[in-house]
């Protein structure tokens, strides 16, 4: 059973959609990611499974109980929030033992409760200060402690790591993990960084302008997107996307000539960085491509490349020392390795 | 160095005494110099009514007679200081509820708010010319429709009723200075971020938890500014009663302003109406120094919690 | 339930404006009123107003002169308080130095300061000095309290503007007071509009000190009002007159103030 948004629509005051028709359904237990760009309605999804917004249409249901306008404190779910939201004027212990104050836990079970979550988190330490005397790292732990420590099903996350700097995200995700893996409850994730989705979920649900693109695991999203824009939102660098058409079963764009075996008509073709095949020198499936910029990201190294008015990026692990910019490379692109979408919806063809 | 380069340098270098000396000469000018100038009197025997008293030294004289010989001052004193917790009490509340109300129930509320700000904005004179004439014994609006409702009956006025005077002073300046504790408050509300109401409610809590645990809390520094500029203003109050009462009837409305007031003008004994004066003066300021601390210190904790705490 | 508090809402506050309004539409409807209707044991709500009292009171007993006297002074004192204010605000804003926060909490005492504390010797120092019932010892009265309204409000708003302006308007080759001057001024002036506004309504509003230190030549007009209303029978359509004058230019001006009044009011410490 687990959560349920049923064609979910959510319009606000001055007239812009955020969310449009949206069918979404997990089971209890996941780690979900909800992906996305600014604008793509993911933080709108979820406010409203959380409460905090009504959506103009649609049902939300949880275990079969439809929750849609039920206030947020019968729901069950707790959040931590983008900015953490921590009570000024409480110390760190005050700010985690209050969902459990509120609903009239008893004290020694208060006390107990917080220290196990606040050892949890490692945290401990810092149980007696305030928030203005945590660093951003600890502020984040205080904030999913408080998320936790009431023990909810269902754990909301709007982009709780955004603020942090680059080592203490990479720190927290795996933390988050962990903790996901420990207490079994569902996590549900919002975030704009796709390499947190996927390294983080059991599923990701990616969003775009309020609409639903691809429900998968984060190995099915990168292997078989189901549209161009997951395709080129997905990966760093994203998959290489080249317009154009097929004539006779030869798909041309540009000086790009590239036998394929499909009907005639416009194509849009794909390729990630990494299944590019550079040889050392041609072969009878080899294509020319000017090396234009070399960019050395040890152990890897990534070469832009042109055809023409084609440009593709490729992703190599091997030294290449030998390789000057403004030389011709050969390239493989293996048929395994291609995916094609239409190239006016954008959607996956097979 | 040219004269082009001095200037230049003046207007640099020496902005700070430039730019502020001016206000601090005329503050010296028309406080700190009459400020001094009361103390100074405050030890004299200045009296425009009784002949041979032009200002003889006579030191202590005076202070001696305010806390030993003058009962009126003192029972002035406790008069005003009824008024105001009485005053500033009720339009706390009254205040304050009619902001959360806007707030939470009123959506268009700029044209509200002007009309309920025009009993601030009236000169406080003539608010009492208003009242007086709705509260006249005659032909008063407001008696009228009181005896009608059985409020009051027929024979009392409400501003000359020894009894009732002084709750009716009270409730004139409620009338007054509801509306600014409304509009503070009502900026203070607004002001407040969204996010730590979004957590308590994801936490579980109920409306009055939330009110409690995090509306009030974070509205603390602007209570107590609200509480101390009323206060304050309140005890100095004087064109009001002024014209409503004049102090009367007898001295039930006879307010520490009014009273200095009637010791330096009236009995022109200006000696010892200069110590009346600055004993108003003093109690004002140390008012006003409890509540800057502790207004003022929760502020600088609150900027301190800036950043990363809602 | 939402509908339920919606209707109390504007039940309550419908009553909360008639509260409001309905002792000034009173006055005001009585400087109209004949002096029966005035005078009437039952309050007269529908009659035909007389146009009488305001050349009485202002032509034939010679109030006209006081209306001039109230703008005078409060429009020199807005100035004195915002030209000298200003500049301290700036000050106080941009600069640090040894005692700022003292300074501060002077010029908020100079706010709080009982006007029956300081006329008292005030009066005695003007009339040795011989100015008393003269606009400028009114001018100089009302300054105690608008200079520090100036100051407290002007500084937030200088405040505001962050300082890369000023850095900027430096590097462009102007001195500190060249950047306060066509920088930073132009940049506060809605806050300078707004504040000039509630010093003017301070002061046309104010009693004792008017009161006090002019009464007879220079009285403003709230001053006008108490010598009206004798224990012998007050004309209360000519007293109704003068508060109306006294007081409708005010709520005119209020319009275009209030969104700035919260600042102003509270001096700066809530942005409203």
């Amino acid at each position: 059973m687990g959560v349920v948004f049923e064609r979910v629509s959510k319009a606000f005051a001055d007239g812009t959609v955020a969310l449009d028709s949206l069918d979404l359904a997990f089971d209890t237990g996941e780690f979900v990611l909800i992906l996305g760009p600014s604008g793509s309605g993911k933080t709108t999804a979820c406010r409203i499974l959380a409460g905090l917004e009504t959506p103009s249409s649609g049902a939300v249901r949880v275990d079969g109980r439809d929750i849609t306008r039920l206030p947020p404190r019968e729901r069950g779910m707790s959040m931590v929030f983008q900015n953490y939201a921590l009570y000024a004027h409480k110390t760190v212990f005050e700010n985690i033992a209050y969902p459990l104050r509120v609903r009239g836990a008893p004290k020694g079970g208060i006390d107990r409760a917080v220290r196990d979550i606040a050892r949890m988190l490692q945290i401990e330490a810092q149980l007696d200060r305030r928030p203005a005397q945590l660093s951003g790292g600890q502020a984040q732990r205080v904030a999913v402690a408080r998320a936790l420590v009431w023990q909810p099903a269902i754990c909301l996350m709007d982009e709780p790591l955004s603020n942090l700097d680059a080592l203490l995200r990479l720190q927290t995700r795996t933390e988050l993990k962990r903790l996901h893996a420990e207490l079994g409850k569902t996590f549900v994730f919002v975030t704009h960084d796709q390499e947190e989705a996927m390294t983080l979920g059991t599923r990701i649900a990616v969003l775009n302008e309020g609409r639903l693109v691809q429900f998968d695991t984060p190995r099915r999203i990168y292997r078989r997107p189901a549209s161009r824009f997951v395709a080129e939102f997905i990966g760093r660098p994203a998959m290489n996307t080249i317009d154009g058409a097929v004539a006779g079963g030869v798909f041309r764009a540009g000086p790009l000539e590239l036998p394929v075996g499909r009907p005639d008509g416009p194509l849009a073709l794909g390729i990630r960085p990494e299944q590019i095949v550079v040889c050392p020198a041609p072969t009878p499936d080899s294509i020319a491509f000017r090396l234009e910029v070399m960019e050395l990201v040890e152990p890897e190294t990534l070469l832009f490349l042109r055809k023409g008015p084609v440009a593709l990026i490729a992703r190599v692990l091997r030294d290449l020392g030998d390789l000057r910019p403004g030389t011709d490379i050969h390239l493989e692109l293996p048929p395994q390795a291609r995916h094609f979408f239409d190239p006016r919806t954008g959607a996956r063809l097979e | 160095m040219s004269a082009r380069r001095i200037l230049g340098g003046v207007l640099d270098r020496g902005v700070v005494p430039l730019l502020l000396t001016p206000s601090l000469v005329l503050l010296l000018l028309i406080l700190v110099g009459p400020f001094f100038y009361m103390v100074g009197a405050s030890f004299t025997d200045l009296s425009f009514s009784i002949p041979g008293r032009d200002g003889n030294f006579v030191g202590f004289d005076n202070y001696r007679r305010l806390v030993r010989d003058d009962p009126v001052f003192w029972s002035s004193f406790l008069l005003t200081l009824r008024f105001v917790v009485w005053a500033v009490a009720v339009e706390f509340v009254l205040g304050f509820a009619l902001a959360l109300l806007l707030y939470h129930h009123v959506r268009r509320r700029r044209f509200l708010l002007t009309g309920l700000l025009v009993p601030m904005m009236l000169a406080p004179v003539a608010v009492g010319l208003i009242w007086k004439l709705l509260l006249q014994g005659d032909f008063g609006m407001l008696t009228y429709y009181l005896r009608a409702v059985g409020v009051i009956d027929l024979r009392t006025a409400l501003l000359s009723s020894p009894d009732l005077v002084l709750a009716t002073i009270v409730a004139i300046d409620v009338w007054q200075w509801t509306p600014f504790v409304t509009l503070v408050m009502l900026a203070g509300l607004l002001s407040l971020p969204r996010e730590p109401f979004e957590a308590a409610v994801m936490d579980g809590a109920r409306p009055y938890q939330v009110f409690r645990d995090v509306t009030l809390p974070l509205l603390r520094p602007i209570v107590a500014l609200v509480l101390l500029l009323r206060g304050i203003d309140a005890f100095k109050e004087f064109d009001k009663v002024f014209i409503l009462t004049g102090g009367g009837p007898g001295s039930a409305t006879e307010l520490l302003s009014i009273y200095a007031y009637r010791v330096n003008f009236k009995n022109w004994d200006l000696g010892y109406g200069a110590v009346c004066a600055f004993m108003v003066y003093l109690v004002v300021l140390i008012l006003c120094s409890v509540f800057y601390k502790a207004a003022f210190w929760g502020q600088a904790q609150r900027k301190r919690a800036g950043g990363r705490a809602a | 339930m939402k509908r339920g508090w919606r209707a109390l809402a504007i039940a309550v506050v419908a009553a909360v404006l008639v509260a409001a309004l309905t002792p000034y539409l009173w006055v005001f409807l009585t400087s109209f009123k004949t002096r029966i209707d005035a005078l009437s044991g039952t309050p007269v709500w529908l009659f035909a107003p007389t146009f009488e009292h305001y050349p009485q009171v202002f032509l034939d007993k010679g109030y006209l002169p006081l209306v001039w006297n109230s703008v005078f002074i409060a429009v020199s004192t807005t100035l004195l308080s915002l030209g000298v204010g200003t500049p301290a605000a700036y000050v106080l804003a941009r600069h640090d130095f040894a005692g700022r926060e003292d300074l501060f909490f002077f010029f908020l005492t100079t706010r709080m300061a009982p006007p029956i504390s300081v006329v008292v010797p005030m009066f005695l120092l003007f009339t040795a000095l011989g100015i008393t019932d003269t606009p400028l010892a009114v001018i100089l009265a009302h300054s105690t309290f608008n200079l520090s309204l100036v100051v407290w409000v002007m500084r937030g708003f200088f405040a505001d503007i962050p300082r890369e302006i000023d850095e900027a308007a430096m590097m462009d080759g102007n001195t500190r007071a060249g950047t306060f001057l066509r920088v930073l001024v132009p940049l506060a002036a809605p806050g300078l509009a707004a504040t000039a506004i509630l010093c003017f309504i301070l002061s046309w509003n104010e009693f004792l000190y008017a009161f006090v230190l002019a009464a007879f030549e220079s009285r403003t007009l709230t001053v006008g009002i108490p010598g009206l209303i004798t224990p012998h029978g007050t004309l209360w359509g000519q007293v109704a007159a003068v508060a109306v004058v006294a007081t409708l230019p005010i709520i005119l001006f209020t319009f275009l103030v209030q969104r700035h009044l919260v600042r102003g009011l509270t001096f700066g410490a809530v942005k409203g």
